[in-house]
């Protein structure tokens, strides 16, 4: 097992040390001096130039783990083939569409697919792409035509730095809709059950589309109270979060004064 | 910037769509809810560029497509087809579209795409 130098968090600090990986472990040397089967593994997330591996069925193990980004490709392909969780050979396209926009040079590539605690795991030779379950915004199973057929694939939407991304899953009708059950259920805390009235969805389109209050309420010709009913609707239904809050103010006789002041010429 | 016609049957999206290309500093010279309303628009304003949504009443926006590309062979045409369309984008390409945006969209996104038509 060729060991690489590592980064690993232990006792609230990142300890510099090495790893070892081979085909079905992979080693943590000291301070921690374990070595974790790739199938007790039960989640894996990404933050920049790190991984964070959950092992046992009730997450008993976590491993915070940064290196460079060649020694974490490599750990990710095994951990990601050999995890234990649903997983399938499959054709992905991520991303397909991006914000609102066909992707031009998209293209099916042949990997696997792998269904995780946290997160959609996509990993081919050339690629490794995580979308994690709470940015899932749909599911859908539709027709797509690929090679001059019109084939049924798994739609995912998902967010990426707050944009609308849509990736696709195409793989034998036996296991697509195994797979796209198995994703519904793992998303189905991000699933819609309220009703929303169609002036509440207009705001919500516009927010989505980068229109500020100002915007929405001259569009829509709303006051700025009844946008904050909407709004108020938005958050209660978790549909939207508080970006910040924006404050109206009126001039006090002290700032009339400044602003009657300032207007003033030098003669008057 | 270009001057730019806006066709769609809903006045929520002309609306949304004409605030992000004027935001992006376009001029919006005409607005039309349907396909044969866009085609006598294209004639009459002479526009850079054409956002076409693809179901809408009368005239669709592949028909009105081709109805503008048949008229106007240089005529930029960008589709604007919701989520599920997917398909449509190729027929539109077939039928001379340009660019194409899809439904929810998000302004910069938008302003991107409309300004790489433009700029071709």
């Amino acid at each position: 097992m060729k060991s690489v130098p590592i980064k690993v968090e232990h006792e609230g600090k990142w300890i510099p040390t090495t790893m070892g990986i081979a085909e079905d472990r992979f080693r943590i040397d000291a301070p921690l001096n374990q070595e974790i089967p790739y199938k007790s593994v039960v989640d894996l997330e990404e933050k920049k130039n790190q991984v964070i591996i959950t092992t046992g069925a009730n997450g008993e193990g976590v491993y915070r783990i940064a290196s460079v980004e060649k020694v974490l490709l490599v750990l990710k392909k095994f951990v990601i083939t050999q995890a234990s969780a649903y997983r399938l050979n499959a054709f992905f396209m991520s991303p397909a569409i991006r914000g609102g926009v066909l992707v031009q040079n998209a293209q099916w590539e042949k990997g696997a697919i792998a269904v995780m605690k946290t997160g959609i795991w996509f990993v081919s030779q050339e690629k490794q792409v995580c979308i994690p379950l709470d940015e899932v915004t749909g599911i859908e199973v539709t027709s797509r035509e690929i090679q001059e057929k019109n084939l049924d694939v798994v739609k995912i939407d998902h967010l990426i730095e707050n944009e609308l991304v849509t990736s696709f899953v195409l793989c034998p009708l036996t296991t697509l809709q195994v797979l796209y059950n198995f994703l519904k259920e793992a998303t189905r805390d991000t699933e819609v059950s309220e009703e929303i009235d169609p002036l509440t969805g207009q705001v919500a389109m516009l927010v989505y589309s980068g229109m500020d209050s100002s915007a929405i309420e001259n569009m829509l010709k709303l006051s700025h109270k009844d946008l904050d009913v909407i709004y108020e609707k938005l958050l209660g239904s978790g549909l939207a979060e508080v970006l910040y809050v924006r404050k109206e103010v009126q001039l006090t006789p002290k700032g009339v004064r400044y602003i009657s002041e300032s207007v003033k010429s030098p003669m008057d | 910037m270009g001057r730019i016609l806006i066709v769609d049957d809903t006045m929520f999206m002309r609306t949304l769509l004409k605030n992000i290309l004027f935001s992006g500093g376009h001029d919006i010279v005409g607005e039309a809810a349907d396909g044969a309303e866009a085609l006598a628009k294209y004639q009459e304003l002479k526009p850079d560029l054409v956002t076409m949504d693809v179901v809408m009443p009368k005239m669709n926006g592949i028909e009105a497509l081709k109805a503008i590309k048949a008229a106007d062979p240089a005529a930029k045409v960008v589709m604007c087809t919701a989520v599920g369309q997917e398909q449509m984008v190729k027929l539109a390409v077939k039928s001379g579209a340009r660019g194409y945006i899809v439904k929810p969209f998000q302004a910069p996104k938008v302003l991107e795409e409309v300004k790489s038509v433009l700029s071709a």
